[in-house]
């Protein structure tokens, strides 16, 4: 944990152009923004089987050294131990608020984001089976599309998102960017 | 204003008026808001599905699931965050998804997961207000209810195994109760002195962790710890939810008999 940041530290993601979708887009520019503001240079890397290569299936993934760190919570907390953190600055009240604006958009946007790719018949057919599977040959590539979909498709069951509709997924959103939009106000950053 | 509203709901023990967790976050928020709920509570008949409950009835419509309620209840007029700025506002959306992200995947493992809570406390409790033969069905469908949405949400492919989530699900409970407790500080509520939807949501999900003896504690153990979480609640018991003489009594009644079975 006390080694230096190495110069060869690199990100994975899904290709860029034709595979990525919005969700894992967020994720990794969520991951670079933040490398970005500590200061860490990091190389991007696109693999169109990024998302099996990591240890918990979810990019963006980060190789430093020796070790490979998944999705945003624990490449914060990896970063931190080498010692370099961003919200040093924030006392205990101001913690609870980050973290309880970063569960907020990963509840609202990330979940909506997920509705929109793959339970809205519309967008499904149009964009996301199509990207999701680009770099694999048929049947690969449908046979893929269709196993995630079932997967999110149970998911949004769970958390009781089934049986909501796009209008009630997008007054979701608008909810959540107003709450956004008034804890920001006129400052640069959110918390200073 | 006048059309009567009736929630339908789990009902209670151990002090509380009732120990399911969205439940008791509309009957806080309508105690709060003023609003004139008449609470029937699900008992051993055959009436009504349990599957959504708390529902809302009025004449003309039915809502489930607390948030839509709370709109629903807001858009009556009865608004608990009326004197609440827009940051403050904005801040109840971010505490009450940090709760939901965080707390309610132990909460419901405590409740319905962990095998001694489950089948000590848990499964007779609630299969001894459902009529049978659905006693035997329904504790086992929520339980299992329960299990896929913790490990949909926090288990991670291609394992998908309780046992790794389950340390990770409580150090975030208990984290979020830190939090909680840094925000709340030494005030009544969380906005100053007058309760809001985030009171209700906070109390609806401690409450319950607070109150219900269980065999296997870790968590409740941490939550008695932070002394003012439980002041909170016990200061919305005591003011909102003082049980009347008759509904003492019937809680006692119920309460022994739960004892002896």
């Amino acid at each position: 944990a006390a080694e230096p940041w190495p110069e060869n530290a690199t990100l994975y993601q899904q290709l860029k152009g034709e595979q990525i979708l919005l969700s894992d887009n967020a994720a990794s520019l969520a991951v670079q923004a933040f490398l970005q503001m500590c200061n860490l240079p990091i190389k991007v890397v696109c693999r169109a089987n990024a998302e099996y290569m990591s240890p918990s299936g979810k990019v963006p993934f980060i190789h430093v050294g020796n070790q490979v760190v998944s999705e945003l919570g624990p490449i914060v907390q990896f970063v931190k131990a080498k010692g370099h953190s961003l919200s040093d600055g924030l006392d205990e009240v101001q913690k609870a608020e980050m973290k309880a604006y970063m569960e907020l958009v990963n509840n609202m946007l990330l979940t909506a984001e997920l509705y929109l790719q793959w339970c809205d018949e519309a967008t499904v057919g149009e964009i996301t089976h199509a990207r999701y599977g680009s770099p694999y040959p048929w049947p690969l590539n449908h046979i893929l599309a269709y196993q995630k979909q079932w997967e999110v498709k149970r998911k949004m069951k769970a958390i009781g998102w089934g049986n909501k509709t796009l209008d009630q997924v997008l007054e979701d959103v608008d909810q959540c960017c107003q709450a956004l939009s008034q804890r920001l106000g006129t400052q640069p950053y959110f918390f200073n | 204003m006048a059309a009567p509203l009736e929630l339908s709901c789990w009902g209670g023990g151990w002090g509380l008026p009732s120990v399911h967790s969205e439940s008791l976050v509309v009957m806080a928020y309508a105690k709060f808001s003023g609003a004139p709920l008449k609470v029937n509570v699900i008992d051993n008949t055959w009436r009504g599905s349990r599957g959504d409950v708390p529902i809302l009835t009025t004449e003309d419509n039915i809502v489930s699931q607390p948030a839509k309620i709370l709109n629903f209840l807001r858009k009556q007029k009865y608004n608990a965050d009326y004197e609440l700025s827009a940051k403050q506002g904005a801040d109840t959306l971010a505490y009450i998804a940090l709760i939901e992200e965080k707390l309610l995947p132990a909460v419901l493992h405590t409740f319905w997961v962990e095998s001694d809570n489950y089948f000590t406390v848990t499964k007779p409790w609630f299969a001894s207000r459902i009529p049978f033969p659905l006693s035997l069905i329904l504790p086992g469908r929520m339980s299992k209810g329960a299990l896929n949405r913790i490990l949909l949400t926090r288990g991670e492919p291609p394992l998908y195994h309780l046992r790794e989530v389950e340390a990770q699900i409580y150090r975030d409970a208990k984290e979020c109760l830190n939090l909680l407790s840094n925000r709340l500080g030494t005030s009544q509520f969380f906005f100053g002195d007058t309760p809001s939807t985030l009171d209700a949501y906070v109390f609806g999900f401690l409450a319950p962790l607070y109150k219900v003896r269980f065999p296997k504690v870790q968590l409740q153990e941490h939550l008695k710890q932070l002394s003012n979480l439980c002041r909170f609640c016990d200061d919305i018991l005591n003011s909102y939810f003082r049980l009347s003489l008759g509904e003492c009594t019937v809680t006692y009644w119920n309460f022994t008999l739960w004892m002896c079975i």
